[in-house]
């Protein structure tokens, strides 16, 4: 098999879908100091759309990214613990919000209700897109979050349940809940 | 779970906006930071140069110590040998010890010191009553106090410094005038 070459990630950042050995190899070496770049590559969308349900704007979730992967990177954990790694964005989120009193005031509306101005941030590629961007944007949080991390950062249940404190089965079952209120969603009136 | 199959390959099919490429410069830097100074690795490295810095530090600072009290040593005894160490009455009144009287003025300014400072602590006071000097229908007061008085000079040019402490009485006569 052919060596992937990432010496292009400094000038274009590409993000696509990794077979699952590809993306254990490539999980695997993200805690050297030398393959960061072509693992952050890969996780780095899907870290941003995480961090994107607390932020308000794309700039605090870089912030948010760039301090839990730094964070993460500095204590050497084991990327194959990804679970650690989204818990890591989760709590730094949290502390993001806990830093600005006024967004402390809506940390609780957060997690209560959909809040429009957080919704994931897609590129679409036509109105099908648009309109799927925008229902993923209205599910409950407890929902997008769940599927954000199943769907665009390929966590397992049992990776989900680790990372959000909950169990797997609540991870799957709130994974089905979020399906089923997309598909109603879509469905056309 | 295989009716949404088709629902879930929508989803993947939607792409995640891209980190901007200031973010990846700005990880970068934080990693080069993180590598020459804060990476697990990199503070045990740094924590045993720095106990390697204070050894060294501490084995330099006692070599000074020596050599310093060796100089200040040296200078004690080249200043008792030109007979400027005993203490005379004379150093009482002149606070300047004099100095050496070298070949030249070279030496002369090594060996010049310079008081630094006098104290005189009172350690006891003792009132002896009333007197009558001779000859004199006046009584007077008797005071008497023991102190400690310390002279200290110091060399400005080699550092080295001199003290000199001694107790001394002295004796107090106030006239009381009746009313």
């Amino acid at each position: 098999m052919k060596e992937k070459n990432f010496d292009h990630v400094d000038k274009f950042i590409g993000w696509r879908r990794l077979a699952d050995k590809d993306r254990e190899k490539v999980m695997d070496n993200v805690a050297s100091h030398e393959d960061w770049k072509s693992c952050f590559s890969e996780i780095g969308p899907g870290l941003l759309l995480f961090a994107r349900q607390w932020a308000r704007s794309a700039a605090d979730a870089e912030d948010i990214v760039q301090e839990a992967f730094v964070k993460f990177w500095r204590r050497n954990h084991k990327i194959n613990n990804r679970a650690l790694l989204y818990a890591t964005v989760r709590s730094i989120a949290l502390d993001f919000i806990r830093r600005d009193k006024r967004r402390a005031r809506r940390e609780a509306t957060v997690f209560a209700e959909a809040d429009p101005t957080v919704e994931p941030q897609f590129a679409w590629e036509d109105e099908a897109q648009s309109a799927l961007a925008a229902a993923v944007g209205c599910l409950p949080h407890d929902q997008r979050e769940v599927l954000v991390l199943k769907i665009w950062n390929e966590l397992t249940f049992s990776e989900i349940g680790e990372a959000l404190g909950i169990s797997q089965n609540t991870a799957a079952s709130r994974y089905r809940y979020a399906l089923a209120n997309l598909k109603k969603n879509l469905q056309p009136q | 779970m295989s009716d949404f199959s088709e629902l879930e390959n929508d989803l993947k099919a939607l792409r995640p906006t891209q980190p901007s490429p200031v973010l990846f410069e700005r990880i970068e830097e934080a990693m080069a930071d993180c590598r020459t100074g804060a990476s697990p690795a990199r503070q045990r490295e740094r924590s045993r140069y720095n106990w390697l810095s204070l050894g060294f530090g501490l084995a330099a600072a006692a070599v000074a110590i020596v050599l310093l009290l060796a100089r200040i040593n040296t200078d004690q005894t080249r200043n008792e040998n030109a007979e400027i160490a005993q203490v005379s009455p004379s150093s009482q009144t002149r606070p300047v010890l004099p100095s050496v009287s070298g070949v030249n003025g070279e030496a002369m300014s090594s060996n010049k010191f310079i008081s630094s400072g006098t104290t005189q602590v009172v350690y006891n006071e003792r009132d002896e009553g009333l007197h009558f000097a001779d000859g004199s229908r006046q009584p007077l007061r008797r005071l008497r106090y023991r102190t400690q008085q310390t002279w200290q000079w110091r060399n400005p040019s080699t550092g080295a410094s001199l003290r000199v402490s001694y107790p001394s009485e002295e004796v107090v006569l106030i006239p009381v005038s009746g009313q």
